[in-house]
């Protein structure tokens, strides 16, 4: 039977679909600033088609909707708390742009302090930043996969989950729930050609960086053995790497990107 | 509003995804019918039953197993075509079926809750 039934929107998308047939399309959360920016700077480099969130539209998130016209690029603000708006979000960038190649896991939010004298709010808010909304994407994300018969997914873990640091408990504990994640998906999506890996930070110049004291910078940079903080542009090449074809039989693994530290 | 066909069309749009999956996974189409077992008697992993599902989502623009169907309630082909129907059409105009699939969710929590005692 050829008679589509339902309410499935594809219909009015294929024409804006079609537009971006050639390309790759790369979902990065968070891309309004720090790593997030810089990856979405450096997939729309690379020839791809760009949709990205964040709370915020930034100057930096301006630029590009004014260099792009929304042809290859485009912004929503959204509530990474919200799955229900998170999925919406997915299904609107499946349809404008009729694929979803790559999805990195970005979006995160720090949260100091020791456990004992944590809001109990403001850990439920880092588990559905920095967890949550990474399994909703991922879930959402990879339907679309499924279908195309090919993806990939990063996740943006860190260091904190490899080796415990206090003060960082409920981080490390989302970041180490993303890197679970990351396995066991991969086992699940392999057999449909879909690749699923985690990119581990060290500290790197960012947002959350600059809450460290300068005295704290350089008692990471004596620990490091490469002597210095990382780039975003560091942790992005990883991320560029993984979702390349010379990465095509990397799957399930956590990548550290962190100069050595934790070695 | 957009057309939501009829019962029999999402049966037809749900047997003709299956079949198309079954050609995909060992290469030729088996004969099944509603009473065959997706896993069992077909031979569809979980995966395959999330490509089905990610496929029909397309098809008929619904995902019943968002939050009205568990999909371990699933396991025969008429299961599947029921929790469409259901998500499609909504409880009333299909009360008989629903008692089916409500029986076999109750089925399914059963299982669960002797796994969950073990």
């Amino acid at each position: 039977m050829n008679q589509k039934v339902g309410t499935a929107p594809r219909d009015r998308a294929q024409g804006r679909a079609r537009d971006n047939a050639t390309k790759n399309v790369a979902l990065v959360t968070g891309g309004s600033r720090g790593l997030g920016a810089e990856l979405v700077a450096g997939f729309l480099a690379r020839q791809y088609a760009v949709a990205t969130l964040s709370r915020r539209k930034t100057a930096f998130i301006e630029q590009l909707l004014q260099k792009w016209r929304k042809r290859d690029f485009c912004w929503s603000a959204v509530d990474a708390c919200d799955a229900e708006a998170l999925l919406r979000y997915v299904m609107r960038i499946a349809d404008r742009f009729g694929r979803i190649d790559v999805l990195v896991n970005n979006l995160g939010t720090a949260v100091d302090g020791v456990l004992p004298t944590m809001r109990t709010q403001d850990i439920s808010q880092a588990v559905q930043v920095n967890l949550t909304a990474a399994l909703v994407l991922s879930q959402a994300c990879s339907r679309v996969m499924l279908r195309q018969g090919r993806g990939c997914i990063v996740n943006i873990s860190s260091v904190n989950a490899i080796r415990g640091h206090t003060g960082v408990a409920v981080y490390s504990a989302t970041k180490a729930g993303l890197d679970g994640l990351t396995r066991s998906l991969a086992r699940e999506l392999g057999p449909r050609n879909i690749r699923v890996n985690s990119v581990a930070p060290g500290y790197f110049e960012s947002e959350m960086a600059r809450r460290l004291t300068e005295e704290q910078k350089q008692r990471i940079v004596r620990r490091t053995p490469l002597g210095r903080l990382a780039s975003a542009e560091d942790i992005a090449n990883a991320v560029y790497f993984l979702v390349s074809e010379q990465a095509s039989f990397i799957t399930g693994q956590i990548l550290l990107v962190d100069g050595g530290i934790t070695c | 509003m957009l057309n939501r066909g009829t019962p029999e069309q999402i049966e037809a749009v749900v047997h003709e995804k299956i079949r198309a999956v079954l050609q995909e996974r060992f290469g030729q189409v088996r004969a099944f019918g509603g009473a065959d077992k997706l896993n069992a008697t077909l031979g569809l992993s979980s995966l395959d039953l999330a490509f089905l599902v990610a496929e029909l989502e397309v098809e008929l623009g619904v995902d019943p197993f968002a939050k009205l169907v568990s999909i371990t309630s699933v396991r025969s082909v008429d299961d599947l075509v029921r929790a469409y129907r259901r998500a499609i059409f909504g409880d009333n105009k299909l009360r008989a079926e629903d008692s089916e699939l409500a029986a076999a969710m109750e089925r399914a929590g059963s299982r669960k809750a002797r796994r969950a005692r073990k």
